[in-house]
């Protein structure tokens, strides 16, 4: 009951990986672009949950610091990402990616 | 080389030339050419009597002799047969100078007298070439000094005598004649090559003269019997060139050729090839061989002469003629009298050239007529052609006082000798039988003379179907005045160009060319010049003797062999005169025959000199007296007596019914076995070569199904799984970006849950 109560590392975990589970699950089924960039957003950010709690219950700052550096590598990403989305929607005047399979040639 | 064989290639070779000019060029000369003819058989003419004058005239010596030959192909060590060898070569004795002589005289004879029988002919120039063809073949056989070359020539003379036959192909019993005559020759020549064949077995030569010398030194590996066999079977070939029985058939039929071919061909020169090749082997012949070869020349006279007597066709009555008289050479030749019958060979050349050429004259003013039932009364028309007929009838006939006479006693008196030898009874039904047909050559021929000559023209009594049945060839020509009126004052003698030669031929057949003594041929230059060569048989085998003669002539048996010159022993006996006196004849006639047998023939010939004149004598003039019983004074009525005598009748005037006999036979006979041998071809061979098809294809449908079931199975299943395997993998590779996280995602997964189940164990 304690373990309960008292908000420990494995309440963090357990959130960090719902929080991966559910932006994969939007990367894997949602169709628009951008709802998936924000799947992705989610799975960064479970990332540095988890980079966070380890930090704290670790004593040191190695943790903090690497989430820092995701924050910012995400705001370049998402940067990056909506330009592709905005090319590929000049293509192919739709960001439904299930329409979108030119790979497959 | 010496110059007289030099100058007798060169005779040899001129009618091939004429040949060749003639037969590329004719169109292109003026008169077709037929002067490139006349003048290279008058230039070879020429060169042959030089040849003649400087052997038989000159030398005078009956051993004369020269050859010369040349390796034509050597084919080297043959397998199974050894070297083999093929020589050319020329040989020129006194025979054949005379042959090479009397071959281009008559060559040159009927080529002058063709420019005037054959004139306006569409075929002119082709004639002539055929006619130089002819020449060059015939004198090829004569000069030739081996079997080989000889054989050769013998089929070229074949060939062109083929085609001499049926040079009006467009008549259909022309073409029928020519391929009957080609047929019957074959048969005779498969033998002669055969006898050929085993003289080469025996000495790997097919030279004359190597052949005897081995033959005389006993070198002959074989039997007796395989010596007699090789003789018959060469004799074969003379059978078949020279008309004899069972082979004669040909030769009447091939008076169907334009007249003067049947005067150089089929009566002068090219059926006496025969006769002059069985000379030129006679040294080889065995007794026995001798036998048959006398039987069969005695049986071919006899027959001939029966069948001429009724012929109604000028110029069969002629060829029966032929074949009669090539059957006295046949018989002479057998009897062993070798220089009679070749002293007949040219003295019938002559005097037969000149009957058919005259008989040509006849037909050309008859236009084309040649029955001598509608003829007659000729002779105030044509009396240039008469007198030389005549004569030459009279030689034909055997009269005194022609050649005709000097050659056939000679043959006759050889036969009388040569049965006195053999003593048996059955050998006297040779000279009998030669008697017999002097006496029926008489009769036809005063029956053809006085049918032709005497009396008056009965060209009206010719029944008129007769003449749309007669159509001739050329006539179409000269039909316009022909068919209406060929009466008399259409009938006129023959221009100079056809008369020359008959007068020529004519002058041939008196005595005095030939000897000086009008009863004795013996006497003159040719029997002289041709003695009998000795034997190389019968002295070199004593042991081996013929069988026949060791059966019917025991006497001869008594005769220590071999007699050695001028001593032959007296031998007991009826035959003891005539040994002696043979050793004497030999001593002073300088011819020694080692073989006992031979000399005591060539001995009771001359003998039976006398008798044989008598005989004959007596029997001509019975025959010609029954000829002017029956057609001039009309004591016995020929029409009548046929009626009499019917079935005779029938018998000689259907030629014996040999035609019959073979068509029944032979033919009939071909006919079944080419009938058998289709069916065996239909449904043996066939049904062979069928059977193996049919295995074949099922074979095949086999082997198909099996490249499309298993061969193809393979290769479509390997595609299909490539294909079904591609279907699938596919689908993977969506273009997604989802399904590949998807993907990674299970494979993380998947790699998580095996990492695991590695750190539990």
């Amino acid at each position: 009951m304690e373990q309960l109560t008292t908000i420990g590392l494995n309440h963090y975990l357990t959130i960090s990986a719902f929080l991966l589970g559910f932006g994969l699950f939007a990367v894997v089924t949602r169709k628009n672009a951008i709802v998936i960039l924000m799947g992705v957003e989610l799975i960064l950010n479970a990332a540095n949950i988890n980079f966070l709690a380890f930090s704290k219950y670790n004593g040191g700052m190695q943790g903090a610091m690497f989430s820092l550096f995701i924050i910012v590598i995400a705001a370049a990403e998402a940067a990056i990402a909506l330009a592709i989305v905005i090319n590929i929607f000049k293509i192919f005047k739709s960001v439904d990616v299930s329409s979108i399979d030119s790979l497959k040639e | 080389m010496h110059s007289l064989i030099q100058l007798s290639i060169v005779v040899l070779l001129l009618p091939l030339l004429s040949f060749v000019i003639l037969i590329f060029f004719n169109r292109k000369l003026p008169r077709r050419g037929d002067f490139v003819g006349v003048g290279i058989l008058g230039t070879a003419f020429a060169i042959s009597l030089f040849i003649f004058w400087q052997v038989v005239v000159q030398a005078y010596d009956p051993a004369f002799r020269i050859a010369w030959d040349f390796t034509w192909m050597d084919l080297g060590n043959v397998p199974g047969v050894g070297p083999l060898q093929i020589k050319m070569g020329v040989v020129i004795d006194n025979l054949t100078s005379i042959m090479l002589a009397m071959v281009t005289l008559i060559s040159l004879l009927v080529h002058l007298y063709s420019t005037g029988y054959m004139a306006g002919d569409k075929n002119y120039g082709r004639y002539f070439a055929f006619l130089g063809i002819f020449t060059f073949s015939m004198l090829g056989i004569v000069l030739s000094d081996n079997l080989f070359s000889i054989y050769i020539f013998w089929e070229l003379v074949g060939l062109s005598s083929y085609l001499l036959i049926g040079f009006f192909f467009e008549k259909q019993s022309a073409a029928d004649a020519q391929k009957k005559a080609f047929l019957a020759n074959r048969v005779g020549d498969i033998g002669m090559w055969l006898g050929i064949l085993i003289l080469y077995s025996q000495f790997h030569t097919f030279s004359f003269a190597e052949i005897y010398a081995n033959l005389a030194a006993g070198k002959f590996g074989l039997s007796n019997a395989w010596l007699t066999a090789a003789g018959i079977l060469l004799f074969m070939g003379c059978v078949g060139k020279s008309a004899q029985f069972p082979l004669h058939v040909w030769l009447p039929d091939a008076m169907e050729g334009p007249t003067p071919v049947s005067a150089l061909i089929h009566a002068a020169t090219m059926v006496a090839a025969g006769v002059y090749f069985v000379a030129r082997i006679f040294v080889l012949l065995t007794p026995d061989a001798l036998h048959v070869i006398a039987f069969i020349g005695a049986f071919t006279a006899f027959m001939a002469a029966t069948i001429a007597i009724t012929q109604h066709d000028i110029k069969r009555v002629l060829a029966y003629s032929t074949v009669s008289q090539l059957g006295y050479m046949v018989l002479g030749l057998g009897v062993g009298a070798y220089s009679a019958a070749l002293f007949h060979l040219v003295t019938h050349a002559f005097f037969k050239a000149c009957l058919f050429l005259g008989s040509g004259a006849i037909i050309h003013a008859m236009h084309h007529e040649q029955d001598m039932r509608w003829m007659g009364g000729l002779r105030k028309n044509m009396p240039w052609t008469f007198a030389t007929f005549t004569l030459a009838t009279l030689a034909l006939a055997g009269l005194p006082l022609t050649s005709g006479f000097l050659s056939k006693d000679a043959i006759l008196a050889g036969a009388i000798g040569f049965a006195n030898v053999e003593g048996g009874g059955i050998f006297y039904l040779i000279p009998v039988l030669g008697f017999f047909s002097a006496m029926l050559t008489a009769f036809y021929m005063g029956r053809q003379i006085w049918l032709v000559f005497f009396g008056e023209s009965r060209t009206h009594l010719k029944p008129v179907v007769e003449d749309t049945h007669a159509g001739h060839h050329a006539h179409a020509s000269h039909d316009a005045h022909s068919d209406d009126h060929h009466a008399e004052h259409g009938v006129h003698e023959v221009s100079w160009n056809m008369r020359a030669p008959l007068v020529i031929l004519a002058a041939l057949s008196v005595f005095f060319v030939y000897s000086p003594d009008p009863l004795d041929g013996g006497k003159g230059w040719f029997m002289k010049m041709i003695p009998t060569p000795p034997t190389v048989v019968g002295a070199a085998n004593p042991q081996k003797g013929s069988l026949l003669a060791g059966v019917i002539a025991p006497q001869l048996a008594e005769i220590p062999a071999p007699a050695a010159h001028g001593q032959a022993p007296a031998v007991a006996g009826e035959h003891g005169a005539t040994a002696a006196a043979a050793s004497h004849s030999e001593a002073k006639g300088g011819h020694s025959y080692s073989d006992p047998r031979q000399a005591e023939v060539v001995h009771a010939g001359h003998a039976a000199h006398y008798t044989a004149i008598y005989i004959s004598s007596i029997m001509v003039v019975l025959g010609l007296s029954l000829a002017l019983i029956v057609y001039v004074f009309r004591i016995i009525d020929p029409d009548k007596t046929a009626l009499a005598i019917r079935p005779l009748y029938l018998f000689s005037l259907n030629k014996w019914y040999w035609d019959e006999i073979y068509d029944a036979t032979f033919i009939k006979g071909s006919m079944v076995v080419a009938r058998l041998l289709t069916w065996f071809d239909i449904h043996i061979v066939d049904g062979i070569v069928n059977g193996v098809a049919t295995l074949v294809r099922k074979f095949a449908f086999l082997n198909n199904s099996f490249d499309k079931h298993v061969v193809d199975g393979a290769v479509n299943f390997t595609a299909f799984t490539v294909n079904t395997t591609g279907a699938v993998l596919r689908k993977l590779q969506t273009g997604k970006v989802q399904s590949y996280v998807v993907m990674l995602l299970v494979l993380v997964f998947g790699y998580f849950v095996f990492y695991m189940t590695q750190l539990i164990h």
